[in-house]
C-alpha cells in the first residue's frame, strides 16, 4: 500500500469518527523562524571535528588525527575534519560557523549527567529541559525526532515526538478497525486522532520507505526537515545522535560518524528547502574530550568541545568566540581543551537574536544563573 | 468467571497466563494475599546471574588490569570486556523477562517491578550497566513485604544505587580523606533521596538540608579490595571518608556518629507524612488510576503511618478497598506491562525471542534505562502520544504475522475473562483474518488496559 493511502484512512478515520476535534497548532513564532537543536550523545571530539592549526597538536594527538594534507583547511587557523565535505561548502557560502572549547558549566566526565546538564542548563536538577522552558515562553509546540522525547524537550509544554519505524508499518486495514474498536475508550480514541491531527509527521514520513536511508542520522535530520519545513509545521525541533564515545580506535571510527553527520546535516539542509534561509541549527554535545590520544588510539571524556551553528540565519563562515589554545599551561586540568566558551550564553544569543525572546524570559526562565549572551552569532 | 477475579490476575498481577484467570476465581482476594507471605522468589530464570559483588570484582579486575596494557592487547582486552559487559546485560533482561512470564506469584513481582522503579537505578549509565538486574535481585525482590525504611535501607545503601547516584566518590570536606586530597561532596543521591524516594518538595526541604543530608551519607561507599574483613564489592562505611560533626536536617539535630547518622535521618525521613502520602499515592496510580481517588489515598497514607510504614499492611489495605476494584480498568499498561502480559499468554520466545531488543526500541521502553533517577512514568499521557500508539499497532501487527495461528478470540477470553466486551469480541470476530483478528485482540482497549 503506498504511503499516500496510510495517510488517507487516518484522515478518514478521523473525519468519520472525530471531527470535532481540534487540530493542534505548532505556531510559527516570529516571521516562520526555525530553530533546531542536535545533541550529539557521547561527547563529540571537537578537536578532530575542527582541528587547530596549532602546533601543539601534533604532538600530543597527530597519530589518531586525519594527514594535514587531507583536512579541508577554512583559513583561519583551523582545518575541518576531511569528512565534511558538505559543511565545507556550506561554510564557504556563510551558512555555517564554529565555536570551538565551548561547554556548559558542568565540570565532571559521565556521560549521563553531562546530557543532563547540557538539557537542563542552569537548573540543577531541574527534571524539565529549556527547549520546552522556550517552547512555554514562545507559546510554540515542539517536535522530537527519537524514540522518547529528549529531557531538554521535556516540560509543560506540548511536545510530539516521531521516530522512525523498526517493524513494518501495519496495514491500513487494521487501523481503519481501530476507530471502531476505540469507539466507546475516549483516551485511546483521542491517541488515534492524534496520529492523524500529526499526520504531517507521522503518518507520511513512518511509511516512507525508510531504506532510501542507509544511514540513522540522515533519516533523523531529513524527517525533521520534512516536517519542519511543512506549511504550519512546528518552528523548534531537536535530534538525538548517539554514537559519539570514541575510547578506542577513533580515526576511522569518526571518519564514518563524520561523514554520516555530514551527510544527515546535508539532507536537512536539502529537506527545509526555502525554510533553511530562516533557520539556526545548533549542534552540541555534553562535553569534549581529552586533548591528547589515549593508549588505545582514542580519546576519554574531556571538557571544552565544539558546538555548531548552521542555517541560512546565522552569521557564518567565522570561527566565533575564544581559542584558549592546546598548548600544556593552557589546557583544562592538564588534559582537556579549556571551556573558554559558555553553551547557555551561546544558545542566549541565538534565541535573542534569532527568535526574539525577550531578555527577561531568557535570564528568569529559560537560562536562570547563566552568564552573557553571545553577540554575533545571527545574521539578521 | 468473575469480574473479580478477572481484575485480580491482570489489575494486580501481570496479566492471565491461560487458564490463571478461571484457577483464582473462587477466591481472587485470597490469591493476592497468598502471595504476600514469603520473598521467596528463585526461579530457574536467575540461574547463573551474577551477584552484585562478583559484578564488580569482574570490572574492577579489568579496570585493574587495563593499565599494565597497551597496544593491540589493550583493544582486544578492551573489546572483549565491552562483550561480557553487553551478555551480561542481554542476559539479566532475558531473565527478567523470561520470570515475568512464568511466576506463579505475579502481584509480588508487580510490586517487586513498582518499587524497583521508584528506586530506580539506570543501566543508561557507564559505570551501572552491569547492576541493574542484580540490584532487582538483591536490594528489591526480597525486600517488599517489611518496612519501607528496610526498603529503602536496601535500595539506597546497595552498591548499585551508591554509584549510581554518585555517593561512591563522595567525600566530606573535613574527613581524613577530605582534607588530605581535593575532592568533595556529592549530593546527587541525597537531593534525590530526598525528593523521588522519601518526603518530595512537599516536605519543603532547603539546599541546606540537601547538603546536611549527602555530609551525612558520606563514609559509604563501595569496598574497592577484600581486606580486613570488608568485602571487595560490598557496601561498607569508611570513617576516613565521613564529614564530621553533627547534623540538621529538616530541622531536627542529629548527633548521631559515623555510620549511624544516615541511618537516623533516613528512618525520620520514612516515617513522615510527606513519605506516607508520596507512597500512597504512589502506589494508587499504580494499581488504581492516574488520577485516584482521594478517599483510596487517605485510607493508605493512613495505614502507613499507623503501621510505621509497613509495607504488606499497605498492601493489604489496597486489596481490601473497594476504591481498587472499579469495574472498568483506567490504567493503560506501560510497554513493558504490555509486552509481559503478552507474553504471559504466548511464551517469551515469541513474543520476544529474538525480537526483543527491537520489541523494547520500537515500544521506547528498554528494560533497566530509564531516563532519570526518577524511574519511568506510570501515567498514559507518557505512553499514549501518537507515535507511541502507532508503534503499539506496528508492533501487534508485527507479533501477529509472526505467529500467525493464534486464535484472537480465545486469546482475550483467556486474557481477560469476564473484563471482556461483546463489542470487543465482536469487533474481532470480524477481523478479515486471523492474524488480525490476533493483532486486534492485542491492540483491544481492555488488553491495551489493566
Amino acid at each position: 500500500m503506498s504511503d499516500f493511502s496510510r495517510r488517507q484512512t487516518l484522515g478518514l478515520i478521523a473525519g468519520a469518527s472525530f471531527m470535532a476535534m481540534p487540530k493542534l497548532s505548532f505556531g510559527q513564532g516570529i516571521e516562520g523562524r526555525k530553530f533546531i537543536f542536535v545533541i550529539l550523545r557521547g561527547a563529540m571530539d571537537g578537536l578532530a571535528a575542527l582541528i587547530p592549526d596549532d602546533k601543539e597538536i601534533e604532538a600530543i594527538r597527530g597519530s589518531i588525527l586525519p594527514a594535514q594534507n587531507e583536512r579541508l583547511n577554512l583559513g583561519n587557523g583551523f582545518r575541518l575534519h576531511p569528512s565534511f565535505k558538505g559543511l565545507k561548502d556550506i561554510y564557504a557560502q556563510g551558512d555555517a560557523a564554529f565555536i570551538h572549547a565551548s561547554a556548559t558549566d558542568f565540570r565532571q566526565r559521565s556521560h549521563f549527567e553531562g546530557q543532563d546538564a547540557l538539557e537542563t542548563l542552569g537548573i540543577n536538577g531541574a527534571k524539565d529541559g529549556w527547549l520546552n522552558r522556550l517552547l512555554v515562553a514562545n507559546g510554540q509546540k515542539g517536535l522530537a525526532v527519537g524514540r522518547a522525547v529528549p529531557l531538554a524537550m521535556k516540560g509543560p509544554a506540548p511536545v510530539t515526538n516521531w521516530s522512525p519505524p523498526i517493524f513494518k508499518s501495519a496495514p491500513d486495514d487494521l487501523l481503519m478497525r481501530l476507530s471502531d474498536l476505540y469507539a466507546k475508550d475516549p483516551l485511546l480514541a483521542a491517541s488515534l486522532s492524534a496520529a492523524h491531527d500529526s499526520s504531517a509527521m507521522s503518518m507520511e514520513v513512518s511509511r516512507r520507505d525508510a531504506r532510501r536511508f542507509t544511514k540513522e542520522y540522515t533519516l533523523a535530520l531529513s524527517t525533521l526537515g520534512e516536517l519542519m519545513s511543512e506549511p504550519g509545521g512546528p518552528g523548534i525541533g531537536m535530534v538525538a545522535l548517539d554514537g559519539w564515545d570514541t575510547h578506542d580506535g577513533q580515526a576511522n571510527r569518526l571518519t564514518r560518524n563524520f561523514a554520516a553527520l555530514d551527510e544527515a546535516l546535508g539532507a536537512l539542509k536539502v529537506t527545509l528547502g526555502s525554510a533553511w534561509d530562516k533557520s539556526c541549527i545548533v549542534v552540541a554535545s555534553e562535553f569534549g574530550r581529552t586533548a591528547a590520544a589515549n593508549g588505545t588510539r582514542g580519546t576519554d571524556h574531556g571538557t571544552g568541545g565544539l558546538t555548531m551553528l548552521l542555517g541560512g540565519a546565522v552569521k557564518g563562515g567565522k570561527v566565533h568566540g575564544e581559542w584558549p589554545g592546546v598548548t600544556q599551561p593552557a589546557l583544562y586540568e592538564g588534559r582537556d581543551l579549556y571551556p573558554a566558551n559558555d553553551i547557555s550564553g551561546i544558545l542566549k544569543g541565538v534565541m535573542r537574536d534569532h527568535l526574539g525572546i525577550t531578555r527577561a524570559a531568557l535570564e528568569t526562565d529559560i537560562f536562570p544563573n547563566s552568564g552573557r549572551a553571545f553577540d554575533g552569532l545571527i545574521s539578521a | 468467571m468473575s469480574l473479580e477475579a478477572a481484575i485480580a490476575v491482570t489489575r494486580f498481577g501481570l496479566g492471565a497466563r491461560e487458564g490463571e484467570i478461571e484457577a483464582v476465581s473462587a477466591a481472587p482476594k485470597d490469591w493476592l494475599l497468598g502471595q504476600l507471605k514469603t520473598n521467596n522468589s528463585s526461579h530457574a530464570a536467575f540461574d547463573g546471574l551474577k551477584p552484585s559483588h562478583e559484578i564488580y570484582s569482574f570490572s574492577r579486575k579489568y579496570k585493574t588490569m587495563r593499565k599494565t596494557l597497551d597496544g593491540e592487547a589493550l583493544v582486544t582486552a578492551s573489546k572483549d570486556y565491552g562483550k561480557a559487559v553487553r551478555d551480561n546485560f542481554r542476559a539479566e533482561i532475558k531473565a527478567r523477562a523470561v520470570y515475568a512470564a512464568q511466576t506463579q506469584t505475579p502481584f509480588h513481582e508487580r510490586l517487586t517491578r513498582f518499587w524497583s522503579n521508584h528506586f530506580s537505578v539506570s543501566a543508561r549509565n557507564r559505570n551501572t550497566r552491569l547492576f541493574p538486574g542484580a540490584y532487582e535481585r538483591e536490594a528489591i525482590r526480597p525486600r517488599i513485604l517489611g518496612s519501607f525504611y528496610e526498603l529503602a535501607v536496601s535500595a539506597i545503601f546497595h552498591p548499585a544505587m551508591i554509584v549510581y547516584l554518585d555517593n561512591d566518590g563522595s567525600v566530606g570536606p573535613n574527613s581524613a580523606r577530605g582534607q588530605k586530597r581535593n575532592i568533595g561532596l556529592n549530593e546527587n543521591l541525597a537531593r534525590e533521596a530526598l525528593e523521588l524516594h522519601t518526603v518530595t518538595p512537599a516536605s519543603g526541604y532547603s539546599q541546606a538540608d540537601v547538603t546536611e543530608f549527602a555530609k551525612a551519607l558520606t563514609g559509604w561507599r563501595i569496598e574497592r579490595n577484600s581486606d580486613k574483613g570488608r568485602k571487595q564489592g560490598r557496601i561498607s562505611f569508611h570513617k576516613s571518608s565521613h564529614e564530621p560533626g553533627a547534623r540538621t536536617v529538616l530541622g531536627t539535630r542529629y548527633k548521631q556518629k559515623d555510620a549511624k547518622q544516615a541511618l537516623a535521618i533516613l528512618k525520620d525521613l520514612c516515617a513522615r507524612p510527606e513519605t506516607a502520602q508520596n507512597v500512597a499515592h504512589k502506589l494508587a496510580v499504580h494499581f488504581v488510576s492516574d488520577e485516584p481517588p482521594k478517599a483510596l489515598i487517605t485510607d493508605l497514607k493512613k495505614t502507613y503511618l499507623d503501621t510505621g510504614g509497613d509495607l504488606t499492611a499497605l498492601y493489604k489495605a489496597l486489596i481490601d478497598s473497594p476504591l481498587a476494584w472499579e469495574p472498568s480498568a483506567q490504567k493503560v499498561k506501560t510497554p513493558e506491562e504490555l509486552i509481559v502480559s503478552a507474553s504471559r499468554l504466548i511464551g517469551f520466545d515469541p513474543v520476544l525471542g529474538k525480537r526483543a531488543r527491537d520489541t523494547y526500541n520500537s515500544l521506547a521502553q528498554s528494560p533497566f534505562t530509564a531516563p532519570t533517577p526518577e524511574g519511568w512514568p506510570d501515567k498514559a499521557r507518557d505512553w499514549l502520544g501518537p507515535d507511541a500508539l502507532l508503534k503499539r499497532v506496528d508492533w501487534a501487527n508485527e507479533l501477529a504475522s509472526r505467529i500467525p495461528n493464534t486464535d484472537g478470540r480465545a486469546f482475550l477470553k483467556a486474557a481477560l475473562g469476564a473484563r471482556l466486551t461483546p463489542d470487543t469480541l465482536q469487533a474481532v470476530s470480524r477481523a478479515e483474518s486471523g492474524q488480525q483478528a490476533f493483532a486486534m485482540a492485542l491492540l483491544s482497549p481492555e488488553f491495551q488496559r489493566r
